[in-house]
């Protein structure tokens, strides 16, 4: 096979913002320094009435169609249509195969103001509308985007705060040059919500002037809404079909600061180091950049690290650079998408942006950006985008030259350095949290006990009376491994997160491994749902007064990653995956990534997710469960919709890295793999599952188990034993067909749990019919959304 | 003054938890944070709600805040100057 170089390339871009709808219109706000910000209209806030926000100006449900969806989706499929109509895509995929399609898209806001509005009814006027909590998850716009797309790649999202839009397109960017996809969908929506005005409101981070970046007297960001979206394809591919390429992603870095849960690293250190990677990447020196598309968010902290890390990187020579922030608010995880649709036009018409809102340069920075549009020859832009919990992407645009004779070789850009050994990554260690036990030991006592104990909950805002069977993780420790200075903050997720990864990552490697070496991936699908809930309960109850910040920092779903790499010292790559059922997968595949690449040495996959009195509540209204529900039965339940299996939650953290490193691991993991199904069909299920084998070298002949989400649910459950049998028939041998979810009730980080039982399956630790030694995780999502990996021992 | 100087350091310990801390553990004239209490910038934050919450005291700028939290002395200055 031709190692023919795989390079991402931009064919199509949608925008939608404040400063416009559609990217010619906000091209042409930008042109004339015209500002979008108005007034908050979307919603009453007490607090902030006064401010300018970046609020779309249009109807947005009205131009979505009859999309349904919350703000965030609907946002995010307007710019999607723009941009896959721009790339030629409006009319089907032609030559490119629809399994050959992926969706990567950030999000850190979702459906929260659909949950806002159900926590206003319920608290002020006792009315329960459950409605809005449909389209509450982060992972909805992927979702919905996938399903209109009709795409069958790979898809996910991920959730890292305001770097989430930029790191989407890193990670779609490694979905090319891996040869996952061949066009992948990447960008970024987020709504304006209650929970983020009030949030950044109480770390006293909005500035009610309307933001001054790089302003001697600027005071704070002015907070926008908005989606951006890229179609991003590999050149070979839209070369061959002859579509018009805008612009080459030419690198991408991301670090950690693992510093601090909201403020910046002073020096900019972590900023710094994304910047390097990305250049590193592209094989690029820092002279080579012609233009720095800043983060230039306007508070006091970011925009002088920032400026400090530009002087680092680039001495007395920083080049002429502008933060489009107040032309339509800092719009979050949409913010480095917008800021990618941006840099591509900047290419195509070598002009840049200016920095509305900057007046008066400031001193102790230095540096002055580019106040109005002006033309400027442009090679490459550097965009900057960095998120709470110092999660930091860079990414490099580079002007595409459609006269130069494609790549023959494989460029210096982000090359896969090694595969995995023979049997996969290692798996150096591993920390769990679960209704079952808070060890492989106790998990394996409580298989074979049935399963672990169903435990009552209540709803008490909700049903005075009524209780909920739940799995509960009940006491995990965080008393002894925690002390009260280090917990008194953090939530009770982030407190299982933290006591599951000292158990996965020992003292010892982390003192081995240079930090920048270690990338920590720990999605989540809900975040720590019960402060979540506290910080907008105590918004609608006093109005506004006195808003919670240490709430609002461990409300984010980031904040699970972060507080590791603050912990542990791991300044490599920092990422939240929030998708759905196969939020622990995409944490896999991205950990995977980082070791594939070389970028890290150690790599840190998890997930976590907790029980809360809410969704409960909206499952009983639901008649999703009651008091009667049975505990779960993987294949022996036979339960009809609409019942649901109980609920449950937990936490587990895995530590990967290259098997020559390992001295005992648990386990070997490989052929990780996300995709997406349309429909049902087992024979085509269990064909995915064994082509994944088979590219790394692993017969289908080997497996012994298939390890599935089956939950006591009829129609899933055969479903599972159909693939399964499938599966066997095309390997010639019987393959087992077992579940988990009895071990950890129902929830999206679940198949965490379920790559702990099958370490425990390869180990002997848990007992199946006859020895285990190859087991295939496999999950998948309502949504058609899944992931699979295969553990051998 | 000093009672209400007393009053806040009994807030600090009880809204921060701080355990195995004394009031008398708390110089009135030290910067509140930064200064062994290991309180950090989410706390600083935190103690602008507990302002807002108990003498009615908005801040919305962190120049206000940085200043008023210069030493307990300070704050409970500030205080009075601005409780409703």
């Amino acid at each position: 096979m031709s190692q023919r170089r795989r390079s991402p390339v931009i064919t199509g871009t949608g925008l939608i913002c404040a400063a416009g709808c559609g990217v010619s219109s906000v091209w042409k706000s930008l042109q004339t320094n015209h500002s979008g910000l108005r007034p908050l209209t979307l919603f009453s806030s007490p607090r902030f009435s006064g401010h300018l926000v970046g609020q779309v100006a249009e109807e947005v449900a009205a131009l979505a169609g009859k999309i349904r969806g919350s703000r965030s989706d609907q946002l995010a499929w307007i710019a999607a249509r723009e941009a896959l109509a721009a790339a030629g895509f409006a009319g089907g995929w032609g030559k490119v195969a629809p399994t050959r399609v992926g969706v990567m898209l950030g999000a850190t806001v979702g459906g929260m103001l659909g949950a806002e509005t159900f926590l206003a009814a319920l608290l002020r006027e006792h009315k329960r509308r459950f409605g809005p909590l449909r389209f509450h998850e982060c992972a909805g716009a992927a979702d919905l985007c996938a399903r209109q797309m009709g795409a069958r790649g790979p898809v996910a999202t991920l959730s890292t705060a305001c770097s989430a839009g930029a790191m989407a397109l890193f990670a779609a960017a490694e979905l090319i040059v891996q040869g996952e996809a061949d066009v992948v969908l990447a960008g970024a929506g987020d709504s304006l919500s209650r929970l983020t005005l009030n949030g950044f409101g109480s770390l006293l981070l909005l500035d009610p002037h309307g933001c001054r970046p790089f302003d001697a007297r600027r005071a704070g960001i002015s907070l926008g809404e908005g989606a951006a979206m890229l179609v991003l394809e590999d050149e070979a591919t839209a070369r061959a079909r002859g579509a018009t390429i805008l612009a080459r992603l030419a690198g991408w870095g991301a670090s950690c600061d693992a510093f601090h849960a909201t403020a910046p690293q002073p020096e900019g250190r972590g900023a710094l180091a994304a910047m390097q990677r990305a250049l590193a990447g592209a094989a690029l020196r820092p002279q080579e950049i012609d233009f720095v598309s800043t983060h230039g968010t306007a508070t006091p902290d970011n925009d002088a690290m920032e400026a400090a890390a530009l002087k680092r990187l680039f001495g007395a020579a920083v080049p002429p650079f502008s933060s489009v922030k107040r032309f339509f608010g800092h719009t979050l995880a949409a913010s480095g998408a917008i800021k990618a649709v941006l840099a591509v036009q900047s290419l195509r018409a070598q002009a840049v942006p200016g920095t509305p809102g900057f007046e008066v340069a400031d001193d102790k920075i230095g540096l002055a950006p580019v106040r109005e549009f002006r033309p400027l020859a442009l090679s490459r832009i550097l965009s900057n985008s960095f998120g709470f919990g110092g999660n930091n992407v860079a990414l490099v645009f580079e002007k595409f030259d459609s006269e130069a004779i494609p790549h023959q070789e494989p460029p210096a850009s982000h090359p896969i350095l090694r595969q995995p050994a023979a049997k996969g990554w290692a798996i150096l260690g591993a920390g769990v949290v679960s209704p079952a036990g808070h060890s492989l030991a106790e998990i394996a006592a409580a298989f074979r006990a049935g399963g672990a104990p169903v435990a009552d909950f209540k709803v008490p805002a909700l049903f005075p009376d009524a209780q909920a069977k739940v799995y509960a993780c009940g006491e995990f420790g965080a008393e002894r491994f925690l002390d009260p200075a280090r917990r008194r903050n953090l939530s009770r997720l982030q407190q299982m997160t933290l006591v599951a990864t000292r158990a996965a990552l020992s003292p010892q490697m982390v003192a081995a491994t240079r930090p920048e070496q270690i990338c920590v991936v720990i999605g989540t699908g809900l975040g720590s749902l019960a402060n979540t809930a506290a910080f907008v309960e105590n918004l609608i109850l006093k109005d506004e007064r006195a808003p919670r910040p240490a709430l609002f920092a461990s409300s984010v779903h980031n904040s699970l990653a972060a507080q590791v790499a603050i912990e542990q010292g791991c300044a490599g790559l920092n990422s939240t995956p929030v998708q759905r059922e196969i939020t622990f997968e995409t944490a896999l595949w991205q950990a995977a990534t980082e070791l594939r690449t070389g970028r890290a040495e150690l790599a840190l996959a998890g997930a976590a997710d907790e029980l809360q009195q809410y969704p409960l509540a909206a499952g009983l209204r639901w008649g999703w469960w009651n008091e009667l529900s049975p505990a779960i039965r993987p294949f022996a339940n036979a339960l009809a919709k609409p019942a649901r299996p109980l609920p449950g939650e937990g936490c587990a953290v895995f530590t990967l890295g290259p098997a020559e490193t390992a001295a005992q691991p648990l386990g070997f993991v490989s052929a990780i793999r996300l995709g997406r199904s349309q429909t049902l069909h087992a024979e085509a299920e269990a064909r995915w599952i064994i082509e994944t084998l088979e590219r790394e070298h692993i017969a289908a002949g080997e497996v012994d188990l298939l390890l599935t989400g089956a939950n006591g649910l009829r129609e899933p459950d055969d479903f599972d034993q159909a693939v399964a049998a499938a599966c066997s028939r095309q390997a010639g041998r019987t393959i087992l067909c077992h579940g988990y979810k009895h071990g950890c009730g129902e929830h999206y980080s679940a198949s965490a749990f379920g790559f702990l039982t099958a370490i425990g399956l390869v180990r002997g630790d848990i007992p199946a019919e006859r020895p285990v030694r190859t087991v295939v995780l496999w999950t998948r999502s309502p949504s058609g959304t899944k992931g699979m990996c295969c553990i051998r021992g | 003054m000093e009672t209400l100087i007393e009053e806040l350091k009994t807030k600090i310990i009880a809204g921060f938890n701080l355990e195995g801390v004394t009031p008398g553990d708390i110089n009135p004239d030290a910067p509140i944070f930064g200064s062994g209490l290991e309180l950090d910038s989410i706390d600083a934050l935190e103690l602008v709600a507990i302002l807002e919450q108990d003498y009615g005291i908005v801040i919305l700028e962190r120049s206000v805040a940085d200043k008023a939290f210069t030493s307990l002395r300070i704050l409970a200055e500030f205080i009075n100057a601005n409780r409703t």
